[in-house]
């Protein structure tokens, strides 16, 4: 292994804290947040491959693509959702939609 | 014999429970006449029984508690004592109800009133003829819960519901303390039964005895109202004067005295109970003489007198002498009635005016009472040759064969009471019989024309009691005449019959305690009789000071309880409620389930439905979490 796991696992908190400030900083926009979260999924999955050949073991890498999988469902529903609402309210601000509240 | 017994207590029993379920639906006449048949029928029967006795008889009706080796079958133990006993009961409580039907004539309630009235006899009977102390007990709560009941009869008037507690609560101190004592005597006999305990008394430490003695004593101070626990009695006046006779005379107040004669065997082994009984006999005797004295109200002065009555009986008791105090039982039930239904006349004739300085003069308006109520006050003044004068002479005599200080000083305090009870009583008819008619009510009566109706049938009442209080002494005539017939009767009671006295020594006795009521009766004539009456009826217009008003009410036993009983149980009680129930417990209950509800609405407001709080909070939770784990690592 050339690159330290150290390393890996520091550009993935990196990676993880850009996309968490991402979320939280556009958080009144549905689309950034879809964004924030993917980057958040996708330090996740560099962590699991950085500890899968750290180790030699396969676990990591079908974690990895597992969550691959997970996010391009994730994003095709949620880009349909998001297009759906901002047709019936005109916006992607997220707090407009509280109807679940009660 | 079973029979008799039966029928003895199931026919009270029957009239209660016929009176009381369906007493409403019958003609008023009815359940007059069933009342006062069933007490006679007892009479009849225990008649029967007197009649059929040959000796000492166990009879077991049914089992009632058993348990592994506890048993306490519904048995029957006739022997002498309970058998004088329920004769007596039965006779003068038929004679009481029979004075009800009369007395009761205008109350509404006479239902509940004939019903309660029977199971008080019934109870009364169970108690004296129960073989076992279990059976005892429930008879003795019978005639508390009875004796409550009537006592508060007119409860709405709150006075006499508070009379009617008054009495239930006190007894119930001494209860307790006989009820501990029933427990305690299984598990040092393991038995019940009344004989077989009297005859391995033997067995027990001394000690032991002396505990369980002291037990039942403050049991039947309760009951019989001896001092300290006698506060109830002179307020148990509230009851229909028919209630008043029931349990002054025949009934509840000498069940301490049967209790403590039957258990005698048992107690004469320990000096130090018999001294206890014989000290609080005497110091209760006393008591109730020095407070009747005082009083102004009529059945106040009998109740004193009643209490000090009790207080000779019990002195009897201690002083072994077990048959002179049933005797006095015996001599006491009937002018006790007598009295207590003459009273009743007399209040009924003055249209419930019960103060006797405002009565007076009644001799000529009231004959048919005043004779028999004369015959009454002489027995109880104990008059030479009344039967009142030997019962009493009897426990006299027994206490001064005794001898030794105590017992000396013990004669003469009962001597003291012999001679104020003379005064009191003469003071009393004095008063009541005496002189001309004076009081507003009186002349407010007198203008009426009469000085209202006393039914034919109360006034009749009378007769035999009086016959039979005169008569008494031929139940047991004194030992230099022959001996007497209770005497006789009761000899097969171990160790009833107290020591003997030489005839001389007794007729000197009597002679003495002769000599003490006519000093009574004089000092009486000097202060009540002729013209100093109207000093005297002057003189207690003014409010009553110094030793009267000492007397008047009781020496301020009430007072005192009041300030060393009852202030601090109620001070504890409202501190207990207003500080500790709704202070601390109610109020930390409450404030804490408000400062919940104030939580959950705090919390409730984060769930607003917006999804950028949701983020924040879910970054916020997650920052903690790896702080958390961050803190644990490092």
């Amino acid at each position: 292994m050339i690159v330290p796991l150290a390393h890996i696992l520091i550009l993935a908190g990196i990676l993880f804290v850009l996309g968490l400030i991402c979320v939280v900083v556009w958080r009144m926009n549905l689309i950034m947040l879809l964004i924030g979260i993917e980057i958040m999924l996708n330090a996740a999955m560099l962590a699991f491959v950085g500890g899968a050949s750290r180790w030699g073991m396969a676990d990591g890498q079908v974690f990895a693509l597992l969550i691959m999988a997970m996010t391009s469902a994730e994003v095709s529903l949620a880009l349909a959702m998001v297009v759906y609402l901002h047709r019936r309210k005109k916006t992607v601000a997220a707090d407009e939609f509280n109807e679940l509240k009660d | 014999m079973k029979l008799y017994l039966a029928l003895i207590l199931l026919l009270p029993l029957l009239g209660g429970a016929v009176n009381a379920l369906a007493g409403r639906k019958l003609p008023r006449r009815l359940c007059e006449v069933l009342a006062c048949g069933v007490v006679w029928g007892a009479f009849g029967s225990a008649l029967l029984a007197f009649l059929a006795y040959r000796g000492a008889e166990q009879v077991t009706l049914a089992s009632w508690l058993a348990d592994f080796d506890f048993a306490a079958p519904l048995e029957l133990y006739l022997d002498p004592l309970s058998l004088t006993m329920i004769l007596m009961i039965t006779f003068v409580c038929g004679l009481i109800h029979v004075y009800a039907v009369g007395y009761m004539a205008e109350d509404p309630n006479y239902v509940r009133f004939f019903a309660l009235l029977n199971i008080f006899v019934f109870a009364m009977l169970v108690l004296v003829l129960a073989a076992n102390l279990p059976l005892l007990y429930l008879g003795w709560e019978g005639v508390g819960f009875c004796s409550y009941a009537l006592i508060g009869f007119w409860y709405r008037e709150p006075r006499n519901a508070t009379a009617g507690r008054k009495a239930f609560i006190t007894t119930r101190i001494g209860d307790t303390a006989f009820g501990i004592g029933i427990v305690w005597c299984f598990l040092l006999f393991h038995t019940e039964s009344i004989s077989q305990i009297n005859q391995m008394g033997f067995l027990m430490p001394g000690s032991v005895i002396t505990a369980l003695g002291l037990l039942f004593l403050a049991g039947a101070m309760g009951k019989s109202a001896q001092v300290p626990l006698m506060v109830w009695l002179p307020d148990a006046m509230a009851g229909p004067t028919p209630v008043s006779a029931l349990i002054h005379a025949a009934t509840m107040v000498t069940a301490g005295v049967y209790l403590l004669a039957r258990m005698q065997p048992l107690f004469g082994l320990s000096s130090i109970v018999m001294a206890a009984i014989a000290v609080t006999g005497a110091a209760t005797a006393f008591y109730g003489a020095s407070c009747a004295v005082a009083q102004r109200d009529l059945k106040r002065v009998l109740a004193y007198s009643t209490i000090s009555q009790i207080g000779y009986m019990m002195l009897g008791v201690g002083a072994g002498a077990v048959t002179a105090a049933t005797f006095h039982l015996l001599v006491h039930a009937f002018f006790k009635a007598l009295l207590f239904l003459g009273a009743g006349c007399v209040i009924a004739a003055m249209h419930h005016e019960q103060d006797i300085f405002r009565m007076g003069g009644l001799r000529r308006r009231l004959p048919a009472t005043f004779w028999p109520f004369l015959a009454g006050a002489l027995c109880l003044a104990g008059v030479p040759l009344t039967g009142g004068f030997f019962s009493k002479d009897a426990i006299l005599g027994a206490v001064w064969a005794k001898g030794g200080g105590l017992y000396g000083c013990l004669y003469l305090v009962g001597l003291l009471t012999a001679l104020i009870t003379s005064f009191y009583t003469f003071r009393m008819l004095y008063l009541v019989f005496g002189g001309e008619p004076t009081g507003a009510s009186h002349e407010e009566a007198a203008e009426q024309g009469h000085t209202g109706p006393v039914p034919r049938v109360m006034e009749v009442m009378l007769v035999p009691l009086a016959l039979l209080a005169l008569a008494g002494v031929v139940l047991n005539v004194p030992e230099y005449l022959g001996e007497g017939w209770l005497g006789r009767f009761l000899a097969p009671l171990a160790a009833g019959r107290g020591s003997r006295l030489a005839s001389g020594t007794e007729l000197l006795l009597q002679g003495i305690a002769a000599f003490a009521c006519l000093v009574g009766f004089a000092a009486a004539h000097l202060r009540y009789g002729g013209a100093r009456r109207q000093d005297r009826l002057v003189a207690a217009a003014a409010p009553p000071t110094g030793l009267t008003a000492f007397l008047l009410h009781g020496w301020y036993v009430d007072n005192l309880y009041r300030f060393l009983l009852i202030r601090p149980y109620e001070f504890l009680a409202g501190l207990l409620w207003r500080r500790v129930d709704e202070g601390v417990i109610d109020d930390s209950l409450d404030r804490l389930a408000a400062g919940f509800g104030k939580v959950g609405q705090g919390l409730g407001r984060w769930n607003c439905g917006r999804v950028s709080v949701y983020i924040l909070s879910f970054a916020a939770g997650m920052a903690l979490i790896i702080g958390y784990l961050a803190w644990m690592v490092l």
